[in-house]
């Protein structure tokens, strides 16, 4: 039985689908089977992320209301093995189903892949409790900003409220920002939502390009953000890897940069 | 080191004032209570020590923040002398 993993945040715009993406293009190139799920029902976004746009024939609500096995509505994305898509659809809203249809939907892709990982919708409504339904555990995506980090810490509340327990990634940190006093650091954000991190992605140009692409930065490789969604991929799969806590950030983004470890 | 002696010169970093906004904004959010509710608390609990100790009841702070997932409520007064 696989696991089922919602990427959520409370605040629009703060990466969740990005990190949906490249997390589960990650995992499947380490060799799981990985299925991405588009719970932004009404107005879905996963598939242009992924680049799959084009191949839409059935979505979740189909797949909920039986017009269409489970198996039928799932995508293939063909750049790898083992990385499935299952989109929103764009027509209906939120309230066509409720959370025990998540449940038992994602209950079904576990039996068949080893990671479930759910893309929930911005806000904390119906959508929210849909997306977080059939979760084991949940990635907060937070940017180091009072907005972003006041709507993750009422995220955090409503997952502990529904017994899912959460680890944070920090989204889009400037190294050179932090530095100059001009942005809270990944340590100040851990010390407000008191979470467990699991990475913190360098604000990245690449990620934008390959994005417009429709291709995850993971798949292009070589990007400081790429890298970062790797080894966030392999802690969450449980694999061993240099602990962020164990060195120093800036050492860790000048290694990324190919600098000298010398700190600031 | 540099930017930490501008910082010094200058006042606290934007990144210090974010910090201390989400510590006041949070402990709102957290706890559920505006700052109409906790002025109300303030006024009701300054009355109480008022009944006991002779103190200035407009001179009354009342505060909660939020280090973590611990909030704190602070209430602090001024004892006036008695003999003064």
């Amino acid at each position: 039985m696989g696991r089922a993993i919602v990427i959520t945040s409370g605040k629009g715009g703060v990466g969740k689908t990005t990190t949906t993406a490249n997390l589960g293009a990650a995992l499947a190139q380490l060799g799981y089977s990985v299925v991405l799920v588009d719970a932004d029902i009404g107005l879905r976004n996963l598939d242009v992320v992924m680049g799959l746009e084009n191949r839409i024939v059935y979505h979740v609500v189909d797949a909920i209301r039986g017009k269409c096995t489970v198996q039928k509505a799932l995508i293939k994305d063909r750049r790898m093995e083992n990385l499935w898509l299952l989109p929103a659809s764009q027509t209906d809203d939120k309230d066509a189903v409720t959370p025990d249809d998540m449940r038992s939907l994602i209950f079904e892709l576990k039996a068949m892949h080893d990671f479930v990982l759910i893309d929930c919708p911005a806000g904390i409504e119906q959508g929210f409790k849909n997306a977080i339904a059939g979760a084991d555990e949940a990635i907060v995506v937070a940017t180091p900003e009072v907005s972003s980090i006041r709507d993750a810490d009422r995220v955090v509340g409503l997952l502990a409220a529904a017994d899912v327990t959460a680890r944070l990634i920090v989204n889009r940190i400037s190294a050179h920002l932090v530095k100059r006093g001009d942005m809270l650091s990944q340590a100040d954000v851990i010390e407000i939502l008191a979470l467990e991190l699991l990475g913190a992605i360098p604000l990245d140009d690449q990620v934008i390009a390959t994005t417009n692409k429709g291709v995850p930065a993971v798949l292009e490789g070589k990007s400081v953000a790429a890298r970062e969604f790797i080894s966030i991929a392999k802690k969450l799969a449980g694999h061993e890897v240099e602990d962020p806590q164990g060195v120093g950030f800036f050492t860790r983004i000048g290694r990324a940069l190919g600098l000298s470890a010398t700190p600031a | 080191m540099w930017n930490e002696i501008k910082n010094f010169i200058a006042g606290k970093s934007s990144k210090d004032v974010a910090k201390g906004r989400l510590h006041l904004v949070l402990a709102q959010d957290r706890t559920g209570l505006d700052g109409a509710r906790l002025q109300e608390m303030r006024n009701e609990i300054a009355a109480v020590i008022a009944k006991y100790v002779p103190i200035d009841a407009e001179a009354v702070e009342i505060q909660i923040e939020t280090r973590s997932r611990q909030t704190q409520l602070t209430v602090s007064s001024a004892i006036t002398p008695r003999n003064a």
